[in-house]
């Protein structure tokens, strides 16, 4: 019953990177970033309207407010897209809102855990506070989500224009650097850094880096796990250093399932490099 | 000649379904529930909600285990599993099972769940049996993940969310994936749970209806006394295949997924936009993907989960989106039998459409005694409606704005 017709499978789909941008904040300056104003140069937000937020949407819509101010050529979000895929977001509200609720019932629980701690919650945010019109989704929560946001931010922009009119997409990624441990009260313990890495793709050849997904030309390859939510500090680190022409040409990030994903600056990007697997320095 | 040579190339076969939800856990008794207008509501014991009056939602009664030889794991194994991840690994193997197909190493098949809060459901299922997960610095792989390696599936495996269009969003990349050939085949769909502390969120949000009197007549879409909705829980999943892979293989084709259409409001994080301008676009990009008009679309399954302002706000967008057409397309929402899905409710509702091309019926409104006035569409209340039914169209709508809808159709 499974003899399907021989697959046609392409080698690659691209798209350009035009601005990006990386925001850390501790859990201890949380509260001073969620009042911090947008940069000049980046639209103004809503007032207090990342008062409610998670900290994972509060790093992640300042990242794009940064990446839209240093952008060379600032971009118009109208119709954009956004993919965000946070990692383990909410856990901190969480455990506050079980521990309170087990204590005294419904009545604890805010109206604000559902739509500020799902998954959904940080593209949303970017979406409405920005006045984006194209789609938004989350992606992933777990420890592939470079791999899953990527492959999303790519399936928006390249292979649904049609459906979404959209000529743009932020991918926005964020973790904890090291995952909190959270106590009985419900409140995390030390003081973590939460960090995000904003990248709006777009279909343009002049863009100063480039995105390229190689997918793998045999069929049901599955590669090897990666744990690549942890590796987004070193991702964000790159990418930062390959757009400024700087020791790092291009980084790599593996699929799971196999084929990988390749930013690179835009003259490594003309050499046409064969792809490697994980990271190539210059 | 435009028209019919991109519905051909962007067209995938839907070959496999598999539903656990309120009203049955096969799409064949699902289906007879939706055209005799059966409700799934009723009252439930929700544990320590901790507020007053009777509680009510639309669980899911049964969960079929599959067989064991379709997800690697047997009896003691399937107990192990969470509600969750038995709802969903349930209707992804009857979904293969439908189709008749086993993922294997001939075709690369992908995986997309629409989950909006996972994370949070799993935390609070082992909080609540005594489990300390949420307190502690892991990161566990995710729902989909996992499932893709019981079900053998090697491709890409994705979680994706938007709130209650979730599933829907699942629907329409797997298709995508397909039509670039990134996939030969992908599962996609999603489900949900009913949990204590959404229950008491949404409750506290006054998103729910507050009509305990009567459980069965609480869920009542487009109705003047509609007060909120009502949660229900379960979903969907599908296997989609290109046309021609379908064909060569001998695959019953159930329908097929023709045209999706995706925006956003960007105007609230939890109130839709009362301007139907995005919401419309998505309406109309699905049609245009799909290469029909709006004189063609013979049903709209519509998000319609009974609040008073998504009804309104939805009304608006199909006037919109299908100009004068709308006078003579029925609407109903499903979501008066089976509560509100929430991530599960785009792929339950692509059932809907999947029944009233199967049983040349559309589906009723339940409880629609009064039509609300702001809402001026072709009701179809308390019974169905015989018709012929070769396209439909599926809105689903999400908190922060999210507006997606399908086109669903009879196999070519």
């Amino acid at each position: 019953m499974n003899a399907l017709p021989p697959p046609r499978h392409p080698a690659s789909a691209a798209c350009g990177i035009s601005a990006h941008a990386v925001v850390e904040c501790r859990l201890s300056a949380m509260a001073a970033l969620r009042e911090r104003p947008a940069p000049a140069g980046a639209p103004p937000l809503p007032a207090r309207f990342l008062r409610q937020c998670d900290e994972h949407t509060v790093v992640a819509v300042h990242a794009v407010l940064e990446a839209i101010a240093a952008a060379a050529r600032p971009p118009c979000c109208d119709r954009h897209a956004v993919v965000a895929a946070p990692c383990q977001s909410g856990r901190i509200t969480a455990a506050r809102t079980l521990v309170q609720f087990s204590a005294g019932g419904g009545v604890t629980v805010s109206p604000h855990v559902v739509p500020q701690c799902s998954l959904h919650s940080a593209a949303g945010a970017v979406s409405v506070a920005l006045g984006m019109h194209g789609p938004h989704i989350g992606v992933g929560g777990g420890p592939d989500a470079l791999a899953e946001g990527l492959w999303t931010g790519l399936s928006l922009l390249t292979l649904e224009a049609q459906a979404t009119g959209c000529d743009g997409a932020w991918v926005i990624f964020s973790a904890w650097d090291t995952e909190p441990v959270i106590d009985a009260s419900g409140a995390a313990e030390g003081d973590p850094l939460c960090r995000a890495l904003a990248l709006l793709l777009e279909p343009d050849a002049a863009a100063p880096l480039t995105l390229t997904l190689h997918l793998p030309t045999d069929t049901g390859a599955l590669g090897s796990a990666s744990e690549s939510c942890a590796g987004l500090a070193a991702f964000a680190r790159a990418v930062g250093i390959c757009a400024a022409g700087g020791a790092i040409a291009s980084w790599s990030v593996p699929c799971p399932w196999g084929g990988l994903f390749r930013i690179a600056g835009r003259a490594v990007a003309r050499r046409a490099l064969p792809p490697a697997i994980r990271r190539e320095a210059a | 000649m435009m028209r019919q040579q991109r519905a051909e190339r962007e067209a995938v076969a839907i070959t496999g379904v598999g539903a656990v939800t309120p009203l049955g856990a096969s799409f064949e008794t699902v289906a007879e529930a939706l055209v005799t207008g059966r409700s799934g509501v009723r009252e439930i014991d929700a544990g320590g909600q901790g507020r007053a009056g009777r509680q009510f939602a639309a669980p899911v009664v049964e969960i079929p285990a599959p067989p064991a030889a379709a997800c690697r794991l047997d009896a003691a194994d399937w107990d192990r599993l969470d509600r969750f991840e038995q709802i969903c690994l349930s209707a992804l193997a009857q979904a293969l099972g439908d189709a008749g197909f086993t993922p294997g190493t001939a075709a690369r098949v992908g995986l997309v769940l629409g989950i909006g809060a996972e994370q949070l459901k799993a935390w609070e299922l082992d909080y609540l049996t005594g489990g300390r997960r949420v307190f502690e610095p892991r990161r566990d792989r995710t729902l989909a993940q996992r499932l893709a390696r019981r079900l053998g599936v090697t491709g890409p495996a994705v979680t994706v969310a938007a709130a209650c269009a979730s599933s829907g969003y699942a629907l329409a990349l797997g298709r995508s994936w397909i039509n670039a050939g990134w996939v030969d085949a992908c599962l996609a769909g999603g489900c949900d749970i009913l949990g204590p502390t959404a229950l008491a969120a949404f409750y506290n949000l006054r998103a729910l209806s507050r009509r305990s009197d009567d459980p069965a007549r609480a869920s009542r879409p487009f109705d003047r006394q509609r007060d909120g909705f009502v949660m229900g829980e379960g979903g969907a999943c599908f296997l989609l295949e290109r046309r021609a892979a379908a064909a060569a293989r001998g695959a019953r084709v159930r329908g097929e997924l023709a045209g999706a259409g995706m925006s956003s409001d960007g105007s609230h994080m939890v109130i839709p936009s009362t301007d139907p301008t995005h919401a419309a676009r998505a309406i109309s990009a699905a049609l245009v993907d799909a290469g029909l008009r709006p004189d063609e679309i013979d049903y709209v399954n519509a998000h319609a989960a009974g609040t008073p302002v998504g009804d309104v706000a939805e009304a608006a967008a199909i006037r919109l989106a299908l100009g004068d057409a709308a006078d003579a397309v029925p609407v109903s929402s499903t979501k008066s039998m089976s509560g509100h899905l929430i991530s599960g409710a785009a792929a339950f509702e692509a059932v809907a459409c999947l029944a009233a091309i199967e049983r040349q019926a559309v589906p009723p409104t339940l409880n629609l005694d009064e039509p609300d006035e702001q809402c001026p569409l072709d009701h179809v209340p308390h019974v169905a409606r015989p018709r012929t039914v070769r396209v439909t169209a599926s809105n689903s709508f999400g908190f922060g704005g999210s507006n997606l809808c399908l086109v669903i159709r009879k196999a070519a």
